[in-house]
Parts: C-alpha cells; structure tokens; sequence
C-alpha cells in the first residue's frame, strides 16, 4: 500500500521521496519543498534477507530491520535517505546504508542538537537547516522558497493542534486505540495534507468537554515506537487504554506551543526544533523529561505506567531507573516492557499485561 | 574549606609522593618481579612502576580533592584543557571502570545499578560508574564528589545518557560538548557550534571554579596537552619495528596517563621515560613478546577482565598486537591540536576523533595502520557494551579483507563485564584464526 501511495505521489505530483530514519526531523522543511517522506520504523518481526547479519544482535531491533530492509531492496524506489542525528545507531547507520549496501542513493543529515537550548545550539540548528535546504534544493532542482515554507509551517501546525486534540482528549475520544494509532501513525508516510484530513475525520468523534467515552483503566505508554500494535487489541480486550502517549514515534513528535512569530519562517523552524516534548534521543535533563513525564500522567488520570522500549535502546533504557523512581514515589505502578520489535507480543509479554491491568483494575476497586 | 585545601596540597605534596616512594622501596625490597620461568613474554617494563605511582598518587589526591578545589567528572574525550586552566582536578569514570573491570567488580557494581532499575542492557562502564556511586565502592579508596560534569559526545551519546543520570543524583550542572558526527570533513558551522559550546564551556567553569581564566594558561595547557599527546604517538609507533618493544595490550594500560592527566608536565614526563625505554628496547632488539612471529591489530576497546589470558595465549602462539585503534585516538587527536589558537583547534582535534567518524574514515585509518604496523591481521572487538564502536564491523571486516588484504576475526565479548563472555568460545576462535596463519 505504502509503495503504491509513493509512485502515485510521484507520478501526480511529482514529488520526491525521502526514506527517512528515526526520529525528529524538520518535516516542514521537506513539505515546503514537495519532498514526501517514508519514515522508516521497522519493519517489526525478524530482520530477513540478506542485511539480517550486517548488525550484530545486541544492536535495537531499529537499527537491525531498518539496514535488513534496505539491503533487502524495502527503499529501492526512494530517491535518497534521510538520517537524523537520534542516536549512535542511526549515526553508524548513515556511513553504513549508503557506504556498502549497494545503494548509491544520496544520503541526507540532520543533526539534531543534545542538550536541551542554548544559543550556540540555536545557531548550529539554523545553521542544519539550511544545508539541509540546500540539499533537497539539488535533490528536487527547486530552491526553498519563504512562502512555501511558511504554508508548510502552519500546514504542521495544523495537524499538531489536531494530534494533541486526539491524545489529549483520548478519554472523550469514540475510537479503539488501535484505529487511533493507525490514524497517527499514517503520518509517518501520508503527504501531510491527506494526513490532516484523517485527522479532521478522526477528531470529528471526540465527545464535547467533560463527556467521558472511555471507561477502562487509564495508562501511560512510553516507548520509541508502538510495535507491534497488536500491543493496544491485547490492552483493550483487558479493559485498558492509551490516556497518555510519550512514544517518541508519536506524542513526542508533537509541537504543543504556540508557534513563535518571526519574519523569516527560517527562524520560526529553527525555534521550533527546540519546542518538542523532551525526549532523551535529544539529552533534555533528566529533571525536565519526569516533571513532563508527571505532568502527562496526572492530566490524563493515568493509573498506571507502561514504560515499553525497544530492546538495546541506550537513550530510553537510561531513564527507566528515573521513571520508575518518580511514579514510585507517586505511588503510580510501573511496568517495564522490553521489546525486539516482535511482529507479534509473546504470550509472556500478554501474561504480564494481563497481571498489570488485573493490579490497577483491583486498585481502582479498592 | 581552608582545612580542606590544607590537607589537600599536604597529601598533594607531602603524603602522595611519600606513599609511593614506600611503595616503592617495599617492592624493591620484595625484589623485582622478571618474567615467569617459561612466560612467552619479554621482560617487563620498568615504566610500569612509574605509572602505578603516577595513577596512585592521581586517586590519593582525588580522596581530598573535593571542597578543596574544583572537581570535575569528565569524559575521556572531554577538552579538558580548559578545565585544568581553571585549576580543576578531574577524575575519569571511564578510567576508574576499567580499573573496577580489571579488578572483575564489574558484576557487583552492576547488580547494584540493574536494583535501581538500570538494564544490563547498558555500557559496562555506565553500569560500572553509576554502581560505584550507589554503593559508594572503590578500588581507589575513595573518589571526590563533582562539582561539575563535564561531558562531550565525541566518543558517544552513551556517555550523555550516562552523565545525566550522574547529574540527577549528584544535583550539579552538566557542561557539554557536543561534537557534530563527521562525515568526511567537518562542516565549519559545526566547528562553529564547538567553537561557541567552549565559550559557553569557559563562563561556566569560571563561575563554578570560582576564578577568571589567563589565556597565558590555558596556552600552557594545551602546549603540554599537544606534546603529551605527540609523546603518547611516538611511544605507540615504537611497535612499527620488528619485534615490537611492547604489546597492544600493554598500551592499553599506559594509556591512563593521556587520558587523565593529559594537559600536565607529569604526564609527558611519564611517556618521555617510557619512550626513552622502549627506544632502548627496540636498540637491543627486545620485544614485548619473546618471538613475535605475526603481527596483529586491535580494534575497540579491550577485554579488561580478560587482558592477561588473551595476551598470554596470543604470545604463546607467536602473535603479538602490534597497534590498536583505540590506543591510537589520542595519538591522532594531536595532529590537529595548535596550542597558539586553544579553542579552535580543540573544536577540529576533539571533533576528528575515530568514534565520531564515519565508517569510510576508519577504514582508512585502520588501512593505514596496517600498513604503517606491518600487521599480518585484525582482532575485532564486537563490544556488547559499545555499540558506536561495534556498529559497522561487520562490514570492516570483510572490507578489510577485500581492500587492505587484512584477514580479520569478529571476536564478541563485553569490555567490562566478565557476564557477557565465555572464555572458552573465544580461545577456541582465537585459536582456529591463530591456525588460519600456519
Ligand atoms: S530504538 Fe533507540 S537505539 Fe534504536 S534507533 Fe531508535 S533511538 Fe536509536
Ligand atoms: S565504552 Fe563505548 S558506549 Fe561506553 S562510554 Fe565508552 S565509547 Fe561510550
């Protein structure tokens, strides 16, 4: 479907296709250019083919599929890669893709700043950029132009609001989790403009302020990616639901505030860059993610955590001891999920959601 | 805190030098310890009385350093020059790990980290650092609580992650330097951005430490930094003669010095007195090894709990490592370093670093070192701990191969944790590569 969807992207609109690695990117930058981007999470399952050994096993199943896929010919009608700067995976891949897979397709950086804002910071986003500009100016043979990429910044901005709207108001909101996810989740390769449009449909079903559709236990998931997705179907049927999202796939790509007014939308892409929920791909302190993290779970009602990571992922695997600490202290239950990007959940994984929903289930009871 | 600097600059200059003088004397009493009767080894290095010295009074300081001078933690690749200007005294949770990995604490320490809900999942030295510091447990008596931490990504984000859960529980401020991943050459608004992050760097360190910088030392420092560095590299190309004067794994220990002292007098008279004896050596023809028959490379970091089995096996065998990746980094990082121009060059030196370049760079580098070493292979270290280190060597290795006619073995094991290697599986195929040879 996705293969489908790019060539006629292509044909009709003459876009250019950029796969693109995880995690944040100035996509405003790629739309206001015409340029679609796949981003690339998986696939879940295995690694197969030929790439399956290329990374060693203690690599996250990110990483290992992403490389798998590609070599086994998964981007072959993409007209360049893009890798952000998330972390040392994504980095050894950009040198590795394109170096020895066989793919002679341009490789594309973004870099993304660590630690949080500070005025060099802010001078070497700008300076990213425009390089980046620059290259998918010689990649689509169309230089950037301001107005387009001040369409491109409200176009965004648009769909933000929406998103928010839907995980924010997830309790008021008539949709399974599963339906909700797909809907978010189909933004990681719709052109944004169809992707706002299942957005529109989807916030069509929220309930008025104070109304109350979902009546099951209450949860926040963190994770980098919610796979396999079969993971919301096994909470649903236990009587649990998403109330709060800090994947780094979805809730953290999320822009809550208002955008910052400036001439040149150069420099309100560059302020942007540091708006995002934190997220420790980016190294925000540890302090700022657990006050965001509380926040999150006490506006959503949460009655429990799910911290559900990959396997082998150093940047969330160095604040579980934090989370857990935190929503210790709150007296808010944690539950640790490591995963390899199963194409299905183990039935020990079920079994211990099933415990988990059971606890909170009694809690609230009691 | 005026006690406190007393009895810092009274073990500093008085209780430091004399303890290891004693120690010294008692182990000269004890008579010298030669090789063992049959050892594959050549025979030991007098330096390596100098380094213990030289590390022990390092940590013995480090006990009465903190409330007397400013203490930063610092990453091993940290530009650390600036904070020595500043009269700061730096300890290493990279070093101070590999000490507890040799020492096999690593466990203990870990399983302390893993109960707070650390995975082991974690670099070794991470989960080595943040369990010392939960348990309060060390091989060094005691280490001096930060001030400050001070962290650069241009050996990996891992140590970011790590740095931030130190800067939670120690509630100080965190200094970083972030390097920009070097795809080829590095872009000049990185260099910028690593430019402006020193800036940044130097009012912090200033406010923390209390006192404005000379730019006259800081030019001192990093004058003594870039020979430092220099004297680490013509130590370590003393291994381009046949037999070598000394091991790989050898290097591995007398690298303590650049790490943690770089930028001092100390330290560059310490690698002048090991130049002067491993010149000597390659004079007299002796090597670090009795018969060096084949000639290896190295690539990440060592096996630290398992230094002395897989160097005495490969020694019995005839092969000696002859150069190592790791080893070599800091001998690189000096090739760039101007100490007339102190910010601007530690922005290129502490950017071009091996773990923050692409993939085609390091294999030009360890292309080059074959060349340079004579080197009749490749030992590649799959760390389980390191993924930036470990991320691409599958492919190193059969390019290796095919491009620099380097035949290579992917060994896995985990640099610190003894957990995460079996010994046997390893010698068996560091045995079958040895056979490869015959
Ligand atoms: S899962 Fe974690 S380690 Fe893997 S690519 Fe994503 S951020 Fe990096
Ligand atoms: S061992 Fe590797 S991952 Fe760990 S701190 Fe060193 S460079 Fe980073």
């Amino acid at each position: 479907m996705r293969a489908e969807y790019m060539r006629e992207q292509k044909r009709s609109h003459g876009r250019k296709v950029l796969a693109v690695l995880p995690i944040q990117y100035p996509k405003e930058l790629l739309t206001a250019m015409n340029v679609l981007s796949m981003e690339l999470w998986g696939p879940p399952g295995a690694p197969r083919g030929p790439g399956a050994s290329r990374l060693q096993a203690y690599v996250c199943s990110v990483a290992r599929n992403a490389v798998a896929f590609v070599q086994a010919g998964g981007a072959a009608e993409v007209d360049a890669f893009l890798y952000p700067h998330a972390c040392d995976s994504i980095q050894g891949l950009a040198t590795l893709i394109p170096d020895l897979g066989g793919e002679d397709k341009p490789a594309l950086h973004y870099l993304n700043p660590k630690g949080g804002y500070r005025p060099s910071s802010r001078r070497f986003v700008a300076g990213e950029l425009r390089r980046l500009a620059a290259d998918l100016a010689e990649l689509t043979g169309e230089p950037l132009s301001a107005d387009r990429l001040s369409w491109a910044l409200d176009l965004h901005r648009e769909i933000d609001r929406l998103r928010a709207r839907l995980l924010d108001g997830r309790a008021r909101l008539d949709m399974t989790d599963s339906d909700l996810y797909a809907v978010l989740r189909r933004g990681e390769w719709l052109w944004p403009e169809d992707h706002l449009a299942e957005l529109k449909l989807a916030a069509s079903r929220l309930a008025p302020m104070g109304e109350v559709v979902q009546r099951g236990v209450g949860l926040l998931l963190s994770g980098i990616v919610p796979e396999p997705m079969s993971i919301f179907d096994e909470l649903s049927s236990m009587g649990a639901y998403v109330a709060a999202d800090d994947y780094a796939a979805v809730g953290r790509r999320v822009v809550r505030k208002q955008l910052l007014a400036s001439e040149d939308p150069m420099d309100t892409l560059a302020w942007l860059m540091f708006a995002y929920p934190p997220c420790p791909t980016r190294s925000t302190s540890l302090g700022q993610r657990m006050d965001y993290l509380d926040r999150l779970a006490t506006r959503s009602s949460a009655e429990g955590v799910i911290i559900h990571t990959v396997k082998f992922c150093e940047p969330e695997l160095f604040d579980v001891a934090g989370i857990k600490e935190r929503f210790g202290a709150r007296g808010l239950p944690v539950l640790f999920l490591e995963s390899e990007l199963e194409a299905e959940l183990s039935g020990q994984t079920i079994t211990r959601l099933e415990a988990f929903v059971e606890l909170l289930t009694q809690r609230r009871k009691s | 805190m005026i006690t406190r600097r007393l009895q810092y600059e009274l073990v500093k200059r008085l209780a430091a030098p004399l303890l290891v003088q004693l120690q010294g004397a008692s182990k000269r009493l004890k008579g010298r310890q030669g090789p063992r009767p049959g050892s594959p080894f050549g025979p030991p290095l007098k330096s390596v009385a100098l380094l213990k010295d030289l590390m022990t009074r390092h940590y013995l300081e480090g006990r009465y350093a903190d409330g007397a001078v400013p203490v930063a933690w610092v990453t091993s690749g940290f530009p650390v020059e600036i904070l020595r200007a500043l009269g700061f005294f730096s300890i290493y949770p990279e070093n101070h790990a590999a000490l507890c990995g040799v020492q096999r604490l690593t466990p203990e320490l870990s399983d302390a980290a893993e109960r707070v809900g650390h995975s082991r999942s974690l670099c070794s030295y991470a989960r080595t650092d943040m369990g010392a510091v939960l348990l309060e447990k060390t091989p060094v008596g005691r280490l001096p609580r930060p001030d400050l931490l001070a962290c650069c990504t241009n050996i990996c984000q891992t140590v970011l992650y790590w740095y931030r859960c130190l800067a939670d529980h120690f509630k100080v401020p965190l200094v970083l330097i972030d390097t920009p991943f070097v795809y080829g050459e590095s872009q000049e608004h990185h260099q910028q951005y690593v430019r402006d992050q020193l800036e940044e760097l130097l009012s912090v360190a200033e406010r923390i430490g209390g006192r404005r910088h000379s730019s006259e030392e800081l030019v001192r420092v990093a004058r003594l930094s870039h020979e430092g560095t220099l004297l680490w590299g013509e130590c370590l190309a003393e291994s381009t003669n046949r037999p070598a004067p000394w091991t790989g794994f050898d290097g591995f220990f007398h690298i303590a010095p650049i790490v943690t002292l770089r930028g001092s007098e100390e330290c560059n008279a310490y690698y002048r007195h090991l130049l002067d004896e491993l010149r000597h050596r390659v004079r007299h023809g002796v090597g670090g090894i009795k018969e060096e028959r084949y000639r290896l490379m190295w690539d990440n970091l060592p096996i630290w709990y398992n230094v002395r089995d897989m160097s005495t096996l490969l020694a019995e065998n005839r092969f000696n490592i002859v150069v190592t990746t790791y080893t070599n980094a800091w001998a690189e990082a000096g090739k760039r370093m101007d100490p007339t121009d102190p910010v601007g060059s530690a922005a290129r030196s502490y950017t071009h670093i091996i773990l923050n370049e692409d993939l085609d760079r390091r294999l030009e580098l360890m292309t080059r070192l074959a060349r340079e070493y004579h080197v009749d292979g490749a030992l590649l270290h799959s760390d389980r701990s390191c993924k930036p280190y470990s991320i691409g060597q599958v492919d190193l290795k059969d390019r290796l191969a095919r491009e620099a006619q380097v035949r290579a073995l992917l060994l896995e094991a985990d640099h610190n944790d003894p957990r995460a290697y079996s010994t046997e599986q390893g010698n068996t195929r560091l045995q079958a590569f040895m056979e490869s040879f015959a």
